[in-house]
């Protein structure tokens, strides 16, 4: 069974093209339906009555109404650049186009110069055996090469890593429901396993801070250095000029309707994560769903009375919380809500029935998404571009694990006919 | 000299007097108001400290030139289950530029509770009559929306020396034991709440560090340390409330106190009162139920009839 490529890398890369063809012709004037702008302007508008009531009635007001703040940005930047870790990933192994991978690396080494900032200021001395309050460093070891290999598979097979579900459920796609679904699967699974791979490997992997034994100044040089070279790397595949002559847009256009440039998105991400580390907590999208996931099977008593260690390591945290709203769980909402609005706005909010093959996929690699985010403490935004601005290996060993399992799991998926 | 100029300076030094007996007074309280922290936040002889129980609670926001103790690491030995060492705490004051004549002003989160473990720590090395508490701590400068800061201040070391420590001040399990054993006349406050006290529960939820039992050492008495706070803004009670509310349970000061809890970090707020603020002797049995409750051979008192936190 051969399925379509529901991501809308295909549809992105045939709308660039035609975009670049009919450069003389009129701008892609968006021919909105009144019905869409409606839907469009009523989320909106919700969406600012939430903020408003949130910061009126929240407790902790400022916490929560800025989580839905900077979560409604987080979703519209990510529906606007197509920041989705996989279709960024096959464009580099499908067409050699590098521009999303810059794009990754543009928010990376934005990440990583905001957490040096915010670093000099919170522990002037990293020397010291203290880490930086709330950043995502976590344990490196096999568990965590495990965690990435399995995330990675889950992003292949299901369309999309967590984050990118969260978006394109704004986008109405068939595929991410079940992928979501699927993770709160894969989250149990993962917190199943946890007791025992604990013991076996991350209760002594060590938790590795590259600003201890590098200073702030080497770590960051080591890392803008590492982010220039591969830059520098993927820029000589760049085509000398893809598009031939850009046709004038309006900038409501270039903002609301054209895709973003990746370098662009890759920009306002870091810059989210910066703003997000600074005044609550590292970007993350798996926190909220997976403690509730731990607190459904947890009052269905499907989990071990004692996760080990679990709730004292950085990352994506699952502590169970009493509380109706969460500052991760507004977060969610409003990136999911802000990416329906833009969306909509844009013309890509385009609902598809799910076909069974879909509905399948997703949960397969939803569950092995969860699991390997339980595993991994965190997802591509929590573990990868947290991590990786904070200075931590784990970013960096989940990374790398992430892309071998996508890799390897597309080439084998599309030999045995069942990836597209 | 004139009548009058006599009069005038007779007049003047009257009022310095005053004015001098009426700073002298507001200086003697070990509790300082958020108004006059504000007031003295740029005081050099001030040096104003952190102790919250939060992980990067200081970090995004303290009070200005605040400088960050972390309990759990700073001030206690992780591996003895000890307080810090006169070695480490001597390191750590120094660190934070703080010396004899300093005037220290400690304040946290959780109704200063580790700001007041704190206080007991700097007592036992020596530090006293000029280490004070924000009276509310964090949460009424937070409501009353003042000033916050993230930016470090750099402190000049000091040359601080380490007293030896003050043992009065701290109660060990031997010292309970003879309280149980009526060998010494010490009165044990313990400050839990109700439910613990009564045994229905071994710790209020979510706490980690648990006994097997559930109950309290015989004979001490419970006052629940929160009842020494107003609700609203995390202030301590006037000192007169305060003195009825501990003679109601034979607490007065004519004997020696030990002051206990789960882990010694509520009661240390119940010590603060007892000891700095009414004056009288006062121990804080840092063990705590965490110790008593699981010591073998030990009786314990456990009015709810639990056994092993069950019925």
């Amino acid at each position: 069974m051969s399925l379509s490529d529901d991501s809308g890398a295909l549809d992105y890369h045939r709308a660039r093209e035609a975009a670049a063809a009919g450069a003389t012709g009129v701008p892609v004037a968006p021919a909105l339906p009144p019905v869409r702008l409606v839907t469009a302007t009523a989320v909106i508008l919700a969406l600012a009555a939430a903020i408003y009531a949130v910061g009126a009635h929240g407790d902790p007001a400022p916490q929560l109404q800025l989580s839905l703040i900077l979560g409604a940005a987080f979703g519209f930047v990510l529906q606007r650049s197509r920041f989705c870790f996989l279709c960024i990933w096959r464009d580099w192994l499908d067409r050699h186009d590098p521009r999303g991978l810059l794009g990754i690396l543009t928010a990376l080494a934005t990440g990583l110069v905001g957490y040096s900032l915010i670093y000099g200021a919170w522990l002037p001395d990293p020397a010291g055996a203290r880490l930086p309050p709330t950043a995502h460093i976590g344990p490196v070891g096999p568990a965590l090469v495990l965690a990435g290999l399995a995330f990675g598979a889950g992003m292949a097979i299901s369309g999309s890593c967590i984050s990118a579900h969260l978006y394109r459920l704004g986008e109405g796609s068939p595929t991410s429901p079940f992928a979501l679904v699927g993770a709160g699967l894969g989250f149990w699974l993962g917190l199943l396993s946890w007791n025992e791979l604990y013991l076996w490997s991350i209760a002594d992997s060590p938790v590795l801070w590259l600003p201890r034994h590098l200073g702030y100044a080497g770590a960051l040089l080591v890392g803008l250095t590492v982010f220039a070279a591969l830059a520098y790397a993927l820029l000589r595949s760049l085509p000398s000029n893809p598009i031939v002559s850009q046709p004038r847009l309006t900038p409501l256009a270039a903002i609301f309707h054209r895709r973003w440039p990746a370098w662009v998105g890759g920009l306002a991400v870091g810059l989210i994560g910066i703003a997000a580390y600074f005044r609550l907590s590292p970007l993350g999208v798996t926190a909220e769903l997976a403690s509730r996931s731990r607190q459904a099977a947890a009052s269905l008593d499907l989990l071990p009375s004692r996760l080990e260690g679990l709730d004292s390591f950085r990352g994506c945290a699952t502590v169970i919380r009493d509380a109706l709203l969460t500052p991760n769980g507004l977060f969610i909402a409003g990136l999911v809500a802000a990416a329906f609005a833009a969306a909509l706005i844009a013309g890509e909010f385009r609902p598809r029935r799910p076909s069974t093959g879909q509905a399948l996929r997703g949960l397969i690699g939803g569950a092995l998404l969860g699991w390997g985010t339980i595993v991994g403490l965190g997802c591509t935004v929590g573990t990868l571009l947290s991590g990786i601005s904070a200075g931590a290996v784990s970013g960096w060993v989940f990374a790398l694990g992430l892309i071998i399992g996508t890799t390897a799991t597309l080439k084998l998926g599309r030999r045995l006919g069942l990836l597209a | 000299m004139s009548a009058l100029s006599l009069l005038r300076r007779s007049l003047s030094t009257l009022a310095a007097t005053l004015l001098l007996g009426g700073a002298a007074l507001a200086d003697s309280s070990p509790l300082v108001t958020t108004d006059w922290l504000e007031k003295n936040l740029s005081d050099p002889k001030v040096r104003i400290v952190e102790v919250s129980v939060e992980p990067g609670l200081y970090e995004r926001g303290h009070i200005p030139g605040a400088q960050n103790v972390v309990w759990h690491t700073d001030l206690v030995d992780t591996v003895t289950r000890d307080i810090a060492s006169p070695e480490k705490f001597q390191a750590l004051a120094r660190k934070l530029g703080i010396d004899k004549d300093t005037t220290v002003i400690l304040y946290g989160d959780s109704n200063n509770w580790f700001a007041a473990w704190g206080a007991w720590v700097f007592d036992i090395y020596g530090l006293r009559d000029n280490v004070k508490l924000v009276d509310g701590g964090r949460k009424k400068w937070e409501l009353e929306k003042r000033l916050v800061a993230t930016n470090p201040v750099p402190v000049k070391a000091s040359t601080f020396t380490v007293a030896e420590p003050n043992r009065k001040l701290r109660a060990r399990l031997a010292d309970v034991v003879s309280v149980v054993e009526k060998k010494s006349d010490a009165r044990i406050l313990d400050i839990r709440s109700p439910d613990e006290f009564s045994g229905k529960i071994i710790a209020p939820a979510g706490f980690q560090e648990l006994a097997l039992r559930a109950g309290h050492i015989p004979g001490s008495v419970n006052v629940a340390w929160a009842r020494a706070v107003n609700q609203a803004d995390g202030t301590i009670k006037p000192v007169e409330e305060l003195r009825k509310l501990y003679a109601e349970v034979g607490i007065d000061g004519s004997k020696p106190v030990i002051t206990t809890c789960r882990i010694g970090e509520r009661s240390s707020h119940t010590w603060f009162i007892l000891s700095r603020l009414l004056g009288y002797q006062v121990a804080n049995y840092d063990g705590s139920w965490t110790e008593y409750g699981n010591t073998v051979g030990l009786p314990i008192n456990n009015p709810a009839g639990t056994v092993w936190g069950g019925k």
